[in-house]
């Protein structure tokens, strides 16, 4: 008979080594007990958090990645309020990995824990879980002095795409903070309503680039034609990266109305600005930004001549 | 042809004090993308790991993953 795997280790058996009376065995108990992939092991894992030993809980603690579900979340929560700072650092790394929605049962109590680092690792634990209980304590976070759990607190809002949230984000993305701002006018990005579109239009105007870059992303998910005339003069910005975005959105968003504004930018210094140009110039298949294109077709950079010679194709394809 | 005189240095070292390849743990050895490490045993009669081949990538997981903290990538001074 031929033996596929290696003799299966018996969970108890495998458990057995946690009362090793050295450390590092009891480690190699906790790393065999993930290598097992058995959720039998979690409460075994669970009970390893609470060792005398740092260097097993915090094993324990990322051994726990591997598993799911409302004990794996409840051990977890048990970790990031442990006493050396690289266990509750994986604790709070694997608390982001949870993918079952019924493993925020164990974190919706702590999204108001006076704590901040316990509560800025689970509202990130439960953004991806879209738990609708979030939303409340996630709007409340929205005023907590630290940029980092406002920052999150707009993470899980966003996630949740409730247009009933739409007022929350929009404070939010007239934060003092430029990453919660940032984050804010990504988030926007699920409403196609007036008020999301006036917002990120009004960002265009931040005095930081990474609002200005995010809300010229966000405006081909959010904006109409409305925007149209904002992104074209953000095609002007200081920066190339909210350039480059604006190009972008314009293209997505069809408008052939700003293609002879977007031609001579194919000519910036800037290879990812080129190859963004040249194709949204194809995109929008304007037939007078044929110049433009055809003095780029043996462009240095290889993605660029692609996209130019891509774009000039379509051009010569609607002209024909 | 010369001998060299001094040992051929690595840049993945590992503190045999605090690697506990004598309880089993093969977790470098298991992570290294380029299969250069090795189980050793030391003139103590005990395991641990160490570099066979010279050929790292400079990846990390070895350091990062090393349960113990005893893998140490040492790196070249151009790619820091």
């Amino acid at each position: 008979m031929t033996v596929l795997f290696e003799d299966f280790n018996d969970i108890d058996d495998l458990a057995a080594g946690l009362n090793d009376p050295t450390p590092s065995g009891r480690i190699m108990a906790v790393i065999e007990l993930a290598d097992s992939a058995d959720p039998a092991a979690i409460p075994y894992l669970a009970g390893a958090i609470s060792d005398a030993d740092a260097g097993v809980r915090k094993q324990a603690a990322l051994a726990l990645t591997d598993f799911d579900g409302p004990d794996t979340a409840a051990a977890l929560v048990v970790a990031l309020a442990d006493s050396v700072q690289e266990v509750r650092d994986a604790a709070a790394v694997s608390l982001t990995e949870l993918k079952e929605p019924a493993a925020g049962d164990a974190l919706l109590p702590h999204l108001g824990s006076a704590d901040e680092f316990t509560l800025v690792a689970c509202l990130a634990g439960i953004k991806e879980l879209r738990r609708p209980e979030a939303m409340e304590p996630a709007i409340a976070a929205l005023e907590h002095p630290s940029p980092t759990v406002r920052m999150q607190a707009v993470g899980v809002i966003g996630w949740l795409q409730d247009p009933a949230a739409l007022s929350a984000l929009q404070k939010a993305a007239a934060d003092v903070d430029v990453q919660v701002r940032r984050v804010a006018l990504t988030a926007l990005g699920f409403s196609r309503t007036e008020a999301a579109e006036s917002a990120l239009i009004a960002a265009l105007s931040d005095p930081h680039w990474h609002p200005r870059e995010a809300a010229a992303e966000t405006l081909a998910k959010s904006g109409g034609a409305a925007c149209v005339s904002h992104l074209r003069r953000a095609l002007d910005d200081d920066y190339w990266q909210v350039r480059l975005k604006a190009v972008r959105s314009l293209g997505k968003l069809g408008a052939r109305e700003a293609a002879m504004q977007i031609g001579p930018l194919i000519s910036l210094d800037i290879p990812n600005l080129r190859k963004e140009c040249a194709a949204v110039l194809g995109e929008l298949a304007v037939p007078e930004t044929r110049s433009f294109l055809a003095a780029f077709e043996h462009d240095s950079d290889p993605d660029v001549r692609k996209n130019v010679r891509w774009a000039l194709a379509r051009i010569d394809a609607a002209a024909a | 042809m010369p001998l060299a005189q001094t040992a051929t240095t690595v840049p993945v070292v590992v503190n045999d004090d605090l690697c506990i390849a004598d309880k089993g743990c093969t977790v470098c050895v298991d992570v290294c993308p380029l299969d250069v490490l090795r189980i050793a045993e030391t003139a103590e009669g005990s395991k641990t790991a160490y570099m066979k081949y010279d050929e790292c990538w400079y990846c990390m997981p070895c350091e990062a993953d090393c349960p113990t903290g005893a893998v140490t990538v040492n790196l070249p001074y151009l790619l820091k």
